[in-house]
C-alpha cells in the first residue's frame, strides 16, 4: 500500500514515519525547500542554535515528549533567573519573578472570567457547546470591552492573547479563544513557564525533530514540490505537483487550512477548509544575538513585557552550550502586521532601540534575524490558523473527517493541544492510524 | 474574613483539598496567575484590594489574613 503525504511538518512526517513503520510505503512532498513547517532553526553561532518558529513543551505534552525519546532527542530548561523587566507605563522598571506592574486584583477577575467561559466550552466539539452560538458570533475584542472594565485588564488582556495564541483580540470569536486555551490544559498551564506549556524547549532546536524523522527509514521525502492538485477516483488518489503526478491508495494532506484550500480537489471538498474569517496566527519572531547574555550580569533573566512594541516580550533563548546571549522578541497581534510592513532597515533600529531601553548597558547586536510567519507563503501564520466568528460550527464538523482517500492532519486538527507541537504529532498518530485502520482491512479482503 | 474563608479560597484556586492555615500557597503549586485569582477572590469578599506584593509577603491563609486586618 502507498500514502502520499502533503507537508513535511511535524504533523505530516510523524504520519509518515507511523505509516512507513507499519510497512506503508510512504512519499512526503514538501512545498518549501526545507522541511519543518513551523519549526525551524537558525544558527546562531557554531552549533548553536535557536528556534524561529515553534519552541516551547510541557510535561503534559506526552506525545512530543515520547517522539523526542524515540529520536534521540532531550529537553533544556526554557527559564533563566533573575528579575523582569517592564515597560507598562511611562517608562521601563525592574521587579522580581514574572508579575507585571498591574491590579493583581483587576487581573485576577480577568482570569476568573476567562476560566469561567474556558469551563462552559466542550473540548471535544467546541461548536456544539452549550453556549457556542453566543460564544461564536463575538469576538475576543468584543468580548473584552463588555467584560473588562479596569484599565490594566484592558491593557493586559490583548498582550495575555498575544502570548498565548499569538492573536489579535479582533481576528478571533470567543468561542475560539475559550476552546484554544482549553485544548492547551486552561490558563494557568498554557501561561506558565515552570510547570507550565512553556516549561523546556528542545536541545539544539525544535527543527531537529522533523529532520531526524525526514531522515528516517522508509520515508522519502521531496522538497520544492508544492502539491497543486488531489484528484480521487475509485482506485486511488494522483496527486500533481509543478513537476508530475504521483498515484497513491490514500493521502495525508498536513497543511494549515488555508493552504489545504489552495489545493484543487476532485471531487471537490464537502466543507471548506477556512473561511473568509479565519485568520493566520499573528507571529513575528525576533532574534537579537549579543557577544554574551549581559543582562544576567545585572540581575535580569532576559524576560520582559511592554505594552508598545515592536517587542511586546522578551524572553532569553541562549543556546545552552555557547557563548553568545540571544534575546527573542515576541511580535504578535496587530503589532505584528505593522512590524511586517516595515522595511529591513527599520525593523532593525526599532527593535535593537527597544531591546537597548528594557536591558541597559547592551553593545551592539552582533546578528539579527526576523521571521516573519504571516509573510510565509507556506505557513500562512504561525503559530496557528484563529478560527473568527461563525467558523468553528462551518469548519469544526469537518476537522479531521477523512475526504473519502484523502485524510487530514496538522495541528489544526487536533482539538487537543490545538495550535501546538503536541498538537501536530498528536494529528500525525491519527491520520497514520486512520489509514492503517482503513486499508489493512481493505487489503486482507482484496 | 477568617483564616479558614482564606483556605477555601486557597483550596478552590488551587484545586487541593490539603490546604492549612500555615500553607504556602507556592509551595502548593500556585504561580503567579492564580495569585491574582485569590487577590480578586479576597477583594469580592471583602472589599480588601491587595497587590501582588502583599501576597508574596503574606502567602499563607494565616498571614494573608493578618495582612487584611492590618489593612482593614
Amino acid at each position: 500500500m502507498s500514502v502520499v503525504v502533503v507537508g513535511a511538518g511535524l504533523a505530516g512526517l510523524t504520519a509518515a514515519t507511523g505509516l512507513a513503520a507499519r510497512g506503508v510505503e510512504v512519499t512526503v512532498l514538501e512545498a518549501r525547500d526545507r522541511v519543518g513547517g513551523r519549526t525551524r532553526g537558525i544558527e546562531v553561532e557554531p552549533g548553536g542554535w535557536v528556534d524561529a518558529g515553534a519552541a516551547y513543551l510541557g510535561d503534559r505534552h506526552t506525545a512530543l515528549i515520547a517522539l523526542m525519546g524515540e529520536l534521540g532527542l532531550r529537553t533544556t530548561p526554557a527559564t533563566v533567573a533573575g528579575d523582569s523587566r517592564f515597560a507598562l507605563g511611562d517608562g521601563e522598571l525592574t521587579r522580581p519573578g514574572r508579575f507585571p506592574p498591574l491590579s493583581a486584583v483587576a487581573l485576577g477577575e480577568m482570569f476568573d472570567a476567562l476560566d469561567e467561559l474556558v469551563r462552559t466550552v466542550g473540548a471535544d466539539a467546541p461548536w456544539a457547546s452549550a453556549d457556542a452560538t453566543r460564544l461564536d458570533t463575538l469576538t475576543a475584542a468584543e468580548w473584552a470591552r463588555e467584560h473588562l472594565r479596569h484599565p490594566d485588564a484592558r491593557l493586559f488582556f490583548p498582550l495575555f492573547l498575544g502570548e498565548m495564541m499569538a492573536a489579535d483580540p479582533a481576528d478571533v470569536s470567543v468561542l475560539h479563544m475559550a476552546f484554544y486555551l482549553r485544548s492547551g490544559g486552561g490558563i494557568r498551564y498554557l501561561n506558565a513557564f515552570e510547570g507550565g506549556a512553556q516549561e523546556h524547549r528542545i536541545a539544539g532546536g525544535a527543527h531537529r525533530l522533523c529532520e531526524r524523522l525526514a531522515a528516517g527509514p522508509g520515508i522519502r521525502v521531496y522538497l520544492n514540490e508544492p502539491v497543486r492538485a488531489i484528484h480521487q477516483d475509485d482506485d486511488g488518489v494522483t496527486v500533481t505537483t509543478r513537476a508530475g503526478s504521483l498515484r497513491a491508495d490514500a493521502v495525508v494532506v498536513a497543511v494549515p487550512p488555508s493552504l489545504a484550500d489552495t489545493i484543487d480537489h476532485g471531487p471537490a471538498l464537502p466543507a471548506p477548509r477556512s473561511t473568509e474569517r479565519t485568520a493566520p496566527g499573528c507571529a513575528v519572531k525576533v532574534h537579537l544575538v549579543y557577544p554574551a547574555p549581559v543582562w544576567r550580569e545585572h540581575g535580569l533573566s532576559g524576560w520582559s513585557v511592554s505594552a508598545r512594541g515592536p517587542l511586546l516580550s522578551t524572553v532569553d533563548d541562549s543556546p545552552a552550550d555557547g557563548t553568545v546571549g540571544v534575546l527573542t522578541g515576541f511580535v504578535t497581534g496587530g503589532e505584528a502586521h505593522r512590524f511586517a510592513r516595515l522595511g529591513e532597515g527599520e525593523r532593525r533600529e526599532r527593535a535593537v532601540a527597544q531591546a537597548a531601553r528594557l536591558f541597559p548597558g547592551l553593545p551592539p547586536p552582533i546578528g539579527f534575524h526576523v521571521t516573519d510567519w504571516i509573510g510565509e507563503d507556506y505557513s500562512r501564520g504561525c503559530y496557528a490558523a484563529l478560527f473568527g466568528p461563525g467558523d468553528w460550527p462551518r469548519l469544526g464538523p469537518h476537522l479531521t473527517a477523512p475526504h473519502r482517500r484523502v485524510h487530514w492532519a496538522g495541528t489544526e486538527t487536533s482539538v487537543e493541544f490545538f495550535g501546538l507541537m503536541e498538537g501536530a504529532v498528536r494529528s500525525g498518530h491519527r491520520a497514520a492510524e486512520e489509514i492503517i485502520a482503513t486499508y489493512r482491512r481493505r487489503d486482507v479482503h482484496a | 474574613m477568617d483564616v479558614e474563608d482564606l483556605s477555601d479560597i486557597f483550596r478552590r484556586v488551587l484545586e487541593n483539598d490539603g490546604v492549612r492555615a500555615d500553607s504556602d500557597f507556592f509551595v502548593m503549586g500556585g504561580d503567579s496567575l492564580l495569585a491574582t485569582r485569590v487577590l480578586s477572590a479576597v477583594a469580592r469578599a471583602c472589599g480588601v484590594e491587595l497587590d501582588f506584593d502583599d501576597f508574596l509577603e503574606a502567602p499563607t491563609p494565616e498571614a494573608l489574613c493578618k495582612k487584611i486586618a492590618s489593612l482593614t
